[in-house]
């Protein structure tokens, strides 16, 4: 009986597809050291992202529901235009008064965020009578110590940078979405234009530069503080802000553990 | 069987296993990018990719190079928390060349933040258009720069 594949040619096929995927392997280090040498990135050489943990904190009170921070993140960040894509936005709270001897601390709760916020707010049909209390919540990442989106992502294409950064990699994300509903804030979303997961970086190219996050240099009433927690600066605004408020953060239950502050936050925002 | 020989049955298995195992390394390592590891279970190279497009706001400091007498005026009144390009819109390519003149403010700048929604907090100072003097537009009585003060 003739075989027509011997163990021999097996072997030998096997090895040379052994040896063709080494030279492959050493080809792709080549080409790596090539392209260090000739392509430069423009992002900044001296930051390292070892020596930072930043953080971001809202003071409620201040916030006046402008909404120049969501318009100035679609700016900066080239985010879609669309009403559903935000790295940041505000939402409104209106609390309405209690029914008269219902025995309740208040009403319904209305909350609307036409747009983001970006456009600024129209002026609520709630009569002015009827309002308990009303007040602006700007949210965006919470950055959270633990956080749910990393820990699903199937190919490591989201991930918390040393520095305190939650960032999704758009060329390694597969976009199949598992991030956008692990968080339990609503912080992402499926960019429609390149197809990956998308969130707020805190303006990673700013503040690699030693700039301010866009939201944060953009805010008229300073109700965004952003800072470093490694290395604060003389008369730190992060430290003040700790030290001044009762800090809050947002559905600490779920042991997220955010590192972005709040002061002067209701019980009903969620 | 021949005593202290392998079995060719087991010889060909442990080279099978051993082809396997090289193959599984090789095409591991041809398949994860280069710096996948570098920080932990993600591409390090991905940090120097995000922090590369270039900002689009100047920013505050670069605005006051030229314009610290404007600074001056408004960090006497209540605005002085307020950035350049808050109201004055994206001032880089302005930075970069001052024959660019930044974009024009109308009222509408001035009602996002002073325009009563129900929602404002109380500190902040609004009106209702409609009942508000509309003689002339906002900076024809307010100087935007010292709101205190009076033209």
């Amino acid at each position: 009986m003739k075989h027509a594949v011997t163990r021999r040619h097996m072997l030998v096929a096997l090895g040379g597809l052994l040896a063709g995927l080494a030279s492959l392997a050493a080809a792709r280090t080549a080409r790596g050291a090539v392209k260090k040498v000739l392509v430069t990135t423009r992002a900044p050489r001296d930051y390292d992202p070892h020596q930072h943990k930043w953080l971001m904190c809202f003071d409620v009170d201040k916030c006046i529901g402008c909404g120049l921070c969501v318009d100035a993140c679609k700016t900066e960040n080239h985010v879609p235009a669309g009403p559903m894509y935000f790295r940041t936005w505000i939402e409104r709270y209106i609390i309405k008064k209690p029914e008269p001897g219902s025995g309740k601390t208040r009403g319904d709760v209305l909350v609307d965020s036409p747009n983001g916020g970006r456009d600024g707010f129209p002026t609520t049909t709630v009569p002015r009578e009827e309002i308990l209390k009303a007040f602006f919540v700007p949210k965006l990442c919470n950055l959270c110590e633990a956080s749910p989106c990393t820990q699903v992502c199937p190919v490591g294409a989201t991930f918390d940078a040393p520095d305190g950064a939650v960032l999704v990699d758009p060329n390694y994300c597969i976009g199949c979405g598992f991030c956008i509903q692990a968080c339990p804030y609503g912080c992402r979303f499926l960019n429609p234009e390149t197809r990956v997961a998308e969130k707020c970086t805190l303006c990673y190219h700013r503040i690699t530069r030693g700039l301010k996050p866009a939201c944060v240099e953009i805010c008229p009433t300073e109700a965004r503080i952003f800072g470093d927690l490694k290395h604060p600066v003389e008369n730190d605004p992060v430290q003040a802000f700790i030290q001044k408020h009762k800090v809050h953060t947002l559905k600490p239950h779920l042991g997220t553990e955010p590192r972005v502050l709040y002061a002067n936050l209701d019980k009903e925002v969620r | 069987m021949t005593s202290g020989k392998m079995p060719p049955q087991i010889f060909r298995l442990v080279l099978l296993t051993l082809a396997i195992i090289v193959s599984y390394i090789v095409a591991r390592y041809l398949l994860t990018p280069a710096t996948f590891g570098q920080y932990g279970f993600y591409r390090g190279a991905a940090l120097a990719e995000l922090a590369t497009p270039e900002p689009v706001f100047a920013g505050r400091k670069s605005c006051l190079e030229c314009h610290e007498d404007i600074q001056e005026k408004l960090f006497k009144g209540e605005h002085k928390t307020i950035g350049c390009e808050s109201c004055h819109g994206v001032g880089r390519q302005h930075a970069q060349n001052p024959d660019v003149k930044p974009g024009k403010i109308g009222d509408s700048g001035c009602l996002r933040c002073h325009e009563d929604n129900g929602a404002r907090p109380a500190w902040i100072k609004v009106i209702v258009v409609k009942d508000h003097y509309r003689g002339d537009k906002c900076a024809g009585c307010h100087v935007p720069h010292q709101p205190n003060e009076v033209p």
